[in-house]
């Protein structure tokens, strides 16, 4: 699984906006050069962004497991014609080309999410939203990344108990309403208390946050950002 | 630290109570992501209840926070919260992966759940609600999750998109449309239960 890992590198220090405009553009440019050639070079891209998060390229194709059937399963079924009934291998190029493009783009945005704290992502939201929406956005996202674990500890308890009393033996919409009404009701339940929690701590539309500041080294992110969109625009147009 | 000097602008009550539970119903989704059940009609592909926190979203919450909360749950994979299937996170899965549509596709499922549910955006009790109308709500919603994802796989995957519109249904969608079938079920169940009824 990827997720933030501390540490110095250069992409550690950059800020997050930067990274984030990097991501984009990255994507923008992706879609823009779908050819053999483009795609090169983005990889020689993506592999130097890689290396400066220090990210193990590994991590990244086993979280990429999920889509991978999907990725594999596009150009294949791409090449069967049905009027009249016949297979064209070229029909899977481009497939196959936009489930390569997939692995790239994941690469960069795994490298945002090893090197950014959830302080600095909400951070980000709420200097990039303004207004209520932001604090809307940037709160929420704090909170899902803090109760992610305990939910997910609470079900699997659910269903290891369930399991023991040879719940795994019963029919399967029993089994998964038992595993949703408890999730739901204890979501419920703890929802209540933090709603409780946060108005008893002065909870505020207007609450400090870290400061960002674009430094030095985030000069070159944002020109690289800006030469990726500039790339992919001058394809489109 | 950046300073603030204008004078504290407190929360409401009913506004944190409904973002604490948009944000926990969001974390809720996340964390069914990981949970999966053999699948009794195709071995190979899992049932995982994902789809199952978006219907109870838009029951539970409502139109508007149901729909927010989906918002939250994107947000925050997409700055690395592990909440996307299989435990992944990044914005790449909200702007390049072919599953983006189905992402995209939750904020929607779940206001129009709300909407066909409640009636309206105003919340009215749950388990009050005839069981056709949320079936039929649940319905629509999983037609929006499948439409959205069916046009995103086609739209990221192939060239021209409109012209590979089967080939992509029948990659992303056709194995996972007849266990809705399962979680729309057990969603009605778990609505008429008596413990969330409760809460």
């Amino acid at each position: 699984m990827i997720g933030y890992v501390p540490g110095s590198t250069v992409a550690h220090r950059l800020d997050p906006r930067a990274k984030i405009a990097v991501q984009v553009a990255f994507a923008a440019a992706a879609f823009a050069y779908t050819t053999p050639r483009g795609l090169a070079v983005l990889s020689v891209l993506a592999l130097a962004v890689a290396r400066l998060a220090s990210l193990s390229l590994a991590g990244v194709v086993r979280s990429f497991r999920v889509i991978l059937p999907f990725l594999v399963a596009a150009p294949l079924v791409a090449t069967i014609e049905l009027s009249p009934p016949a297979i064209d291998p070229g029909a899977a190029v481009y497939p196959a080309l936009s489930s390569y493009r997939v692995l790239l783009v994941v690469v960069v945005s795994a490298a945002y999410v090893r090197t950014t704290t959830v302080r600095e992502s909400r951070a980000a939201i709420q200097r990039t939203v303004p207004g209520r929406p932001g604090v809307f956005l940037g709160v929420g996202v704090s909170l899902v990344f803090r109760f992610l674990p305990v939910l997910r500890r609470e079900i699997t308890a659910v269903r290891e108990a369930s399991a023991a009393r040879l719940g795994t033996e019963r029919p399967l919409v029993d089994r998964i309403e038992r595993v949703a009404v408890a999730g739901a009701t204890r979501t419920l339940g703890r929802a209540d208390r933090l709603s409780t929690a946060l108005s008893a701590r002065c909870f505020a539309w207007n609450p400090t946050l870290p400061r960002l500041t674009l430094t030095r080294i985030d000069a070159p992110a944002l020109a690289l950002a800006g030469a990726l969109l500039a790339a992919a625009l001058f394809r489109a147009v | 630290m950046a300073t603030n000097t204008e004078s504290v602008d407190l929360v409401g009550d009913e506004a944190a109570t409904n973002l604490a539970r948009a944000a926990l119903f969001a974390a809720l989704v996340g964390a069914f992501a990981y949970v999966s059940f053999p699948n009794p009609l195709s071995a190979g592909v899992p049932i995982t209840l994902q789809v199952l926190g978006v219907f109870l979203a838009g029951i539970m919450l409502g139109p508007v926070w149901g729909s927010l909360s989906m918002v939250l749950y994107l947000a925050a994979g997409a700055v690395g919260a592990p909440v996307f299937s299989g435990g992944t996170a990044g914005i790449s899965y909200l702007i390049a992966s072919p599953t983006l549509g189905f992402l995209w596709s939750y904020p929607f499922a779940a206001g129009v759940i709300g909407l066909v549910a409640h009636r309206g955006t105003s919340l009215s009790e749950v388990d009050a609600v005839p069981t056709p109308v949320l079936v039929g709500a649940m319905v629509a919603g999983t037609a929006i999750i499948y439409g959205f994802g069916t046009v995103g796989f086609a739209v990221i995957q192939y060239d021209p998109w409109y012209a590979s519109l089967w080939q992509a249904f029948l990659v992303s969608s056709l194995a996972f449309v007849p266990v809705e079938a399962v979680k729309i079920a057990a969603a009605v169940g778990i609505v008429k239960n008596d413990a969330i009824a409760a809460a």
